[in-house]
């Protein structure tokens, strides 16, 4: 009993993670039905760029202060990952538009070719893995027989804070109605008046900075980090996405969550750690083929 | 801005001014070329410090100087194609500028070669002829696109065979010109001029007619490529480096065929059609009484080699059922999944792949007495043994063209080509899409599971990091940005992905680098990929001013068009 | 409030009972009730938005209804788009669903599919009977483009075909499955007088053919000439079936394309 608590526990932390990411893929999806193929890499990016602020920035003097270090990290891979994010798109994606499927979607695995060979090459000792910073110290807590790291906790508060804002964002705010209206009809949002290529921009800039945020986390929490994140990181959140039923803020969370949890059960209870990405995949292909709206599902267009 | 700078020239150049500035080019790129690029001291590689032949990099700015003619003969397209050729000699000659004057301090690492100079070290010719260059590039760019005449030659029949002869030798000749090259900075120079080249001769309109002339005298053409593929072999004097070369390419060709079936025809997107290689690569390597491997039974090859196809069809079939109602993108992660499985799988089933080792010391093949392996005397030619396997691959690389035409052009071919294009609408003409998606799948799989089951016999092993993500992309790099739905794409981009990395081994740590950009950049400036399927090419470029119907459709047609998409 | 028609006992060529479609909280279509018999030609006419387009999707099974019975020749129709072509129901569509990217005859001949059968290794052996059947299959597709009158554009792209030619290389291609009834939708749509005018000669030749016709249409000339009977759906239910006059005059029809009169003073 102790054991499944504990994997519950896990897999939450492990699902906060993939729903920030998951909520990139979603509202891209949403309102461009495209799958921005390139968002695990702006994860992975994000976190390199909080690696290097902490690393090459950040005056040695400071690096112990986490008050200090954490925002500033955060910034720095926000700023990054938003400003990939957003030339991916005005370059890669825009002139695409009324283009068939295919040129987007290679565009996509172009950039995240091109991305991992980048931090590959240039961030030094990127080739294999580069520890991050822990930022945030101190002995785990155990409650009710459960472990759980500080650092695990102190994540999966800030990730549901930032989910419960975006969600407030979307819901109440002018610019959030805007991003509605663009995601359930273009045209006539055009028509009324929304400049809708404006809107398209934010939703990528919004999606990359909740990855980016992402990225740092996992840094914090595996205490290191690798070129190779983005890839499996991007796959997973993606199918966070479709299990919460892509298009719907929600169910990227959702997903998120109930994908970690899955992640972490099997893991221990079924295939053992060397399958564990197996069974993100399986839970994928099944979503897609039994139902494929996903828990929430809201847009049904997955059939051909 | 460009085009503010090419009215001011259009205004003022008058015939006679554009001919002086043109023939002062041309007369200025030929002798820059026959002249040194660079100083004796620093010894810069492709034969740049001799005068008096164009050795090395300047024969390319050299051969592209001919378009100067162009300025007084008013053909159609000339201005286009002058100014590709014009804007290629000053490319490659800044080129080849930069990397006499700075070499190895290139970013990225560029040139591991000597150079480095400084710009002392550049020679007058290469500035004679950068001058040259930009003097074409005026002079061209001075011209108005609204006085050309079209021009459209009609050969009689022996003629336009010999047209076919000389065209099939030049891509020949240029191919094993492309081979010869070793230094890299020599061979991005010819790619460039490969590239400009090309651009030139499709804007004067010759890639069209030539491609004509393949249409109409086809058997013609087949038998002259048949005949060059075959006879390959026999030039290389006993040497094996180049026929295990084309015998990988071959047998990656034929994978991208198959692969052709899915994306080109039927429009699936498969992103993991890298695990039907693998499982064809499997049984090939299973069941030949490898030298370590878990299954100890030995099959003859062909049967091997149809149980290979067969299993890999079977997951096709099994793979497809359930995701082959699902919506294109969808279907792409999803089938990217099932790759990834499958290499998991391999990786961790010890007890039948031998997990990371995988299987190796796969013999070599003995037909009938007749060892594959050994060097053979044949005619009075000694073949090395790798040859036999050149030819088992032009075997299997043979039966899958011939069985992609035939479907291409067939009541199965149009069906998929309906689905592809519209598949709401091709179900209402009585068309049941799923079963005809789960054809084109499995055929795709078991054409890849042939070629790969041939291929552990050319690699003689097999390991589950072969057959991964990349991989799968590899092969969709080779359809789509060869061409897709077009054979000859699939050859030549199966060729580029090999030749390129191989003759860019200084760049050996940044070939994907370059190969992500690669793929960025082609899918945004030429979707159709190199060799054009005229309808994939009409399809993408629907909203270009220069596009269109010669028949002069009216408006409603394009906006018909769009609609129907 | 129907009038049939067809007084032999055999089957109606369509019988669509009650047929609904509900998405989420708007009702397109709402127990609608058509019979058509051989060789009529009947109209379906409303203001748009009226459900018509839906309707014809849920006999073609582009949509499934919500509830209702449909049946071709007395058998019940399967909800599956290419069962229901191959049962004998073919249709065009409001927008123009061509493939652009295939010539005309081949638009023709993907209309011959379910009509034949050679599959797989029939292509790749090419036998004797795989290329009489490809011959077969181009002789009946030109013989198809010659009867809509666009015989000479049999090797022009489909995209790049006149407006007028696309409509009537929709019809050929619908034609081309060997229907026993042909769904027009909205045939005359952007067409001229002269257009319009050989289109109603083109539905007539097909009635000629011995093919029962449903068509959707705005043009009352083109109803009134050709049509046996009249269906009139305003907001997804037939208000009022009968033959053209009848329904002209009817005020409520009047009314729903009008409005009511303003009142006097």
């Amino acid at each position: 009993m102790q054991q499944f608590l504990q994997q519950l526990v896990n897999g939450v932390v492990l699902g906060a993670t993939y729903g920030l990411i998951a909520l990139g893929y979603t509202m891209v999806y949403g309102i461009i039905q495209l799958i921005n193929f390139a968002h695990g890499e702006i994860f992975m990016v994000g976190a390199f760029a909080g690696l290097a602020m902490y690393s090459y920035v950040l005056p040695e003097s400071m690096q112990g202060n986490p008050f200090i270090v954490l925002p500033l990290v955060v910034l720095a891979a926000v700023v990054v990952s938003v400003t990939v994010a957003l030339i991916v798109e005005r370059f890669g994606y825009r002139p695409l538009r009324r283009a068939p499927r295919l040129a987007p979607l290679i565009t996509a695995i172009g950039v995240s070719i091109f991305l991992q060979e980048l931090v590959r090459l240039f961030y030094p000792g990127a080739r294999s893995q580069v520890s991050f910073p822990r930022i945030i110290e101190g002995p785990n807590l155990e409650l009710g027989g459960v472990t759980i790291a500080r650092t695990s906790l102190f994540l999966l508060i800030v990730a549901l804070g930032l989910m419960v804002a975006l969600q407030t964002f979307i819901r109440t705010s002018r610019t959030g109605k805007a991003m509605r209206a663009t995601s359930q009809d273009p045209d006539t949002a055009r028509l009324m008046g929304i400049n809708t290529d404006r809107i398209i921009v934010l939703t990528f800039a919004l999606g990359a900075a909740l990855a980016a945020v992402a990225g740092v986390m996992q840094g914090m929490r595996f205490v290191s980090i690798d070129f190779r994140i983005g890839f499996l990181g991007g796959v997973k959140a993606f199918t966070a996405a479709v299990l919460g039923g892509i298009g719907n803020i929600t169910g990227a969370m959702l997903g998120g969550f109930v994908l970690g949890i899955v992640e972490a059960m099997t893991t221990q209870y079924l295939l053992g750690s060397a399958y564990k990405d197996v069974a993100a995949f399986v839970v994928l292909i099944a979503v897609l083929v039994f139902r494929p709206q996903g828990l929430l599902g809201e847009r049904v267009a997955v059939r051909a | 801005m460009a085009t503010a700078v090419a009215d001011r020239l259009q205004a003022s150049f008058s015939q006679p001014v554009r001919l002086a500035v043109g023939g002062v080019g041309a007369v200025l790129v030929l002798s820059g070329c026959l002249l040194p690029w660079a100083t004796f001291f620093f010894g810069f590689p492709g034969k740049v410090t001799l005068a008096g032949f164009p050795g090395g990099s300047r024969l390319y700015p050299l051969l592209l100087a001919a378009v100067a003619p162009l300025l007084a003969v008013s053909v159609e397209g000339r201005r286009r194609a002058g100014l590709a050729a014009a804007w290629g000699i000053v490319g490659i000659t800044a080129f080849n500028i930069a990397a006499i004057g700075f070499g190895r301090s290139l970013p990225l690492g560029l040139l591991e070669e000597r150079g480095g100079g400084g710009l002392g070290a550049v020679a007058i010719g290469a500035w004679l002829t950068l001058a040259g260059g930009a003097l074409l590039v005026a002079a061209f760019a001075s011209l108005r696109a609204d006085d050309e005449r079209p021009f459209h030659p009609r050969l009689p029949a022996p003629l336009e065979l010999l047209a076919i002869a000389f065209s099939l030798g030049l891509i020949l000749f240029a191919v094993v010109i492309a081979l010869e090259v070793d230094e890299t900075s020599r061979f991005i120079s010819l790619v460039a001029f490969i590239t400009v080249a090309s651009m030139a001769l499709a804007r004067l309109g010759v890639f069209t007619y030539v491609t004509d002339l393949f249409d109409r005298h086809r058997t013609v053409t087949l038998a002259a490529a048949a005949v060059a593929a075959v006879v390959f072999p026999f030039t290389q004097g006993g040497n094996a480096y180049w026929i295990r070369v084309f015998a990988s390419i071959g047998v990656f060709a034929a994978a991208a065929i198959g692969l052709n079936v899915v994306v080109g025809l039927a429009g699936l997107l498969d992103l993991g059609y890298i695990a039907f290689f693998g499982v064809g690569a499997y049984v090939g390597a299973l069941f030949a009484g490898a030298a370590r491997t878990t299954v100890h039974v030995k099959l003859p090859f062909l049967v091997v080699v149809v149980m290979g196809a067969v299993i890999a069809g079977l997951f096709g079939v099994i793979i497809g059922a359930p995701t082959l109602r699902l919506r294109g993108d969808y279907l792409a992660i999803v089938t990217l999944g099932f790759g990834e499985i499958f290499r998991i799988l391999a990786f961790n089933f010890d007890w039948l792949t031998r997990g990371p080792n995988g299987i190796s010391g796969v013999p070599d093949l003995a037909i009938g007495g007749y060892n594959f392996g050994a060097t053979n005397e044949v005619l009075g030619f000694s073949l090395p043994g790798f040859a036999n396997y050149y030819f088992v691959e032009l075997i299997l690389l043979a039966v899958v063209i011939l069985a992609f035409t035939r479907l291409n052009d067939s009541r199965i071919g149009r069906a998929w080509i309906a689905i592809r294009e519209d598949e709401t609408a091709a179900a209402a003409m009585g068309i049941n899409t799923y079963r005809l998606k789960m054809l084109a799948f499995g055929i795709g799989a078991f054409m890849a599971g042939a070629a790969g089951t041939v291929n552990s016999h050319v690699t003689t092993q097999v390991s589950p990091d072969s057959y991964g993500f990349l991989e799968s992309i590899l092969l969709l790099a080779a359809v789509v940005l060869g061409g897709m739905g077009t054979i000859g794409g699939a050859l030549l981009g199966s060729a580029a992905l090999f030749i390129v990395p191989e003759k860019l081994r200084s760049f050996q740590d940044k070939r994907l680098l370059l190969f992500g950009i690669a793929l960025i950049v082609i899918i945004r400036f030429r979707p159709e990929g190199i060799v054009a399927n005229r309808r994939r090419q009409a399809e993408l470029h629907d909203g270009d001013p220069s596009s269109g119907d010669a028949s002069g459709a009216p408006p409603g047609a394009a906006v018909v068009g769009a609609v129907s998409r | 409030m129907s009038v049939s028609v067809s007084t032999d006992a055999a089957p109606p060529v369509l019988e669509a009972r009650g047929v609904t479609k509900v998405f989420g909280g708007l009702t397109a279509v709402d127990g609608v009730d058509l019979e058509v018999g051989e060789r009529e030609i009947v109209g379906l006419i409303g203001p748009n938005g009226a459900g018509k387009t839906t309707f014809f999707n849920c006999l073609t099974g582009m949509e499934t209804p919500t509830s209702g019975r449909i049946s071709y020749r007395g058998r019940a129709l399967s909800a599956k788009p290419h069962r229901v072509t191959e049962s004998g129901l073919a249709r065009t569509f409001q927008n123009i669903r061509l493939f652009p990217n295939m010539t005309a005859l081949e638009n023709v001949l993907v209309g011959r599919h379910c009509r034949t059968s050679q599959g797989v290794l029939s292509a790749l052996g090419r036998g004797p009977r795989y290329k009489r059947e490809e011959a077969e299959g181009r002789a009946r597709a030109l013989e198809l483009l010659e009867f809509v009158g666009m015989a000479r554009h049999a090797e022009t792209l489909a995209r790049n075909l006149p407006y007028g030619d696309q409509r009537r290389l929709e019809i050929a291609r619908a034609l081309a499955t060997d229907p026993g009834l042909l769904l027009l939708d909205e045939p005359t749509a952007g067409m001229n007088p002269q257009e319009t005018a050989s289109a109603m000669q083109l539905v007539r030749r097909i009635r000629e053919q011995g093919l029962a016709i449903v068509v959707i249409e705005h043009d009352m000339r083109f109803i009134f000439s050709l049509c046996d009977r009249v269906a009139v759906l305003v907001q997804g239910q037939k208000l009022v079936e009968g033959t053209a006059s009848e329904v002209q005059q009817d005020p409520r029809v009047v009314e729903a394309y009008l409005g009511k009169p303003a009142d006097d003073g």
